[in-house]
């Protein structure tokens, strides 16, 4: 009977252990799966950040992920700002790539008033010189794109570094005062 | 992509085999040992509910660390329960045998999720101290097998 009785209670006990194991096993696995299934968009600071530069035409808005530059051009002399705005990745582990996108041009092409600028360029540099360039030449009346498909290839950026776009423009020399050209351009940023 | 939770689900899993392995060998282990340990898996629910409830607020590092502890704990049991079995019960034929069917599947196990996890999310953390730690729990369970294995040897030592 003794002998019985400790076999029923320890498989008692064993049957009621696995239930509630299961029990658990389960809950926590449905958990976890919820877990996964949930989307998760954190808001959060761009890694890649736009920052003020010491030749930052004035008049220029710069935010960490928009900036918006107010240029001027002469006719016939080269303007250039060396070092017109930072492009910073903050990232202290990861390098980023990124590269330059054109997005929109006004006046756009067709328009007479194409023929009040040269070139417009947008020159990448960073601590060792020269890294990639979107230039915007004007063959009256229409611009002409350097890379002709508008985008750049992606550069990577190392992390903690901060390289600089120089901006270089150019007028003829019947160019008109007065003439505002804006260009939207996208920066692409791989995270 | 592996999630840190993944450490508390198969920390609370390796809690619930304590607790039916405890059970079956209940002749050798205080009576309520199989129910901590069912507790202590239900301590890895909470965890998860936790995470679940504060996924936006809580960090993925801070979330990392909380499971790996509780991990750790977990992994830490199973050899407190390997080292009771030789040490203080002298049943060194079932301390073998939880060595090889326990305690190193799980470790291993336990380790390659960890490696992996670290290696995917590349280097947000602490690499170089982790790998310090794995290398150590390997040291600490290769010491522990070795004794174990001879426990002719451990004798020795104890003469001493």
């Amino acid at each position: 009977m003794k002998i019985g009785n400790i076999r029923l209670t320890k498989s008692t006990k064993f049957l009621t252990l696995l239930l509630s194991s299961t029990l658990v096993a389960v809950a926590n696995a449905a958990i976890f799966y919820s877990l996964t299934m949930q989307p998760q968009v954190t808001v959060s600071t761009p890694v890649l950040k736009f920052s003020s530069a010491p030749d930052e035409p004035s008049g220029s808005t710069v935010y960490d992920a928009w900036c918006r530059l107010t240029a001027k051009s002469y006719p016939n002399a080269t303007l250039t700002y060396e070092q017109a705005v930072y492009i910073n990745n903050t990232d202290g582990s990861n390098a980023h790539s990124f590269r330059l996108r054109h997005a929109s041009i006004t006046p756009a092409n067709g328009s007479s008033s194409v023929g009040n600028w040269t070139s417009i360029k947008f020159i990448v540099y960073n601590s060792s010189g020269y890294v990639f360039s979107l230039n915007y030449t004007v063959s009256a009346p229409n611009w002409i794109l350097q890379p002709i498909s508008g985008e750049t290839s992606y550069y990577s950026i190392p992390q903690s570094t901060g390289w600089w776009v120089r901006v270089e423009t150019l007028s003829p020399a019947a160019a008109t005062a007065g003439n505002v050209c804006e260009i939207q351009i996208e920066v692409d940023v791989q995270e | 992509m592996l999630l840190p939770e993944l450490f508390s689900l198969l920390s609370s899993d390796l809690f619930l085999m304590l607790s039916l392995l405890t059970c079956l060998l209940e002749d050798r282990f205080p009576k309520s040992v199989p129910y901590v340990y069912q507790i202590a898996a239900v301590m890895g629910f909470g965890h998860l509910a936790v995470s679940r409830m504060f996924l936006s607020v809580f960090s993925e590092y801070m979330r990392f660390w909380y499971n790996i502890f509780y991990l750790a704990t977990a992994l830490a049991n199973i050899v407190a329960v390997n080292l009771y079995l030789a040490l203080s019960k002298n049943r060194w034929m079932l301390a073998k045998i939880w060595t090889s069917a326990v305690t190193f599947p799980t470790v291993f196990i336990s380790i390659v999720f960890v490696y992996n996890y670290t290696y995917i999310q590349g280097a947000a953390f602490p690499m170089l101290m982790l790998n310090l730690i794995i290398v150590l729990i390997v040291i600490m369970l290769g010491i522990t097998a070795s004794l174990l294995l001879s426990p002719k040897l451990l004798g020795k030592e104890q003469r001493r």
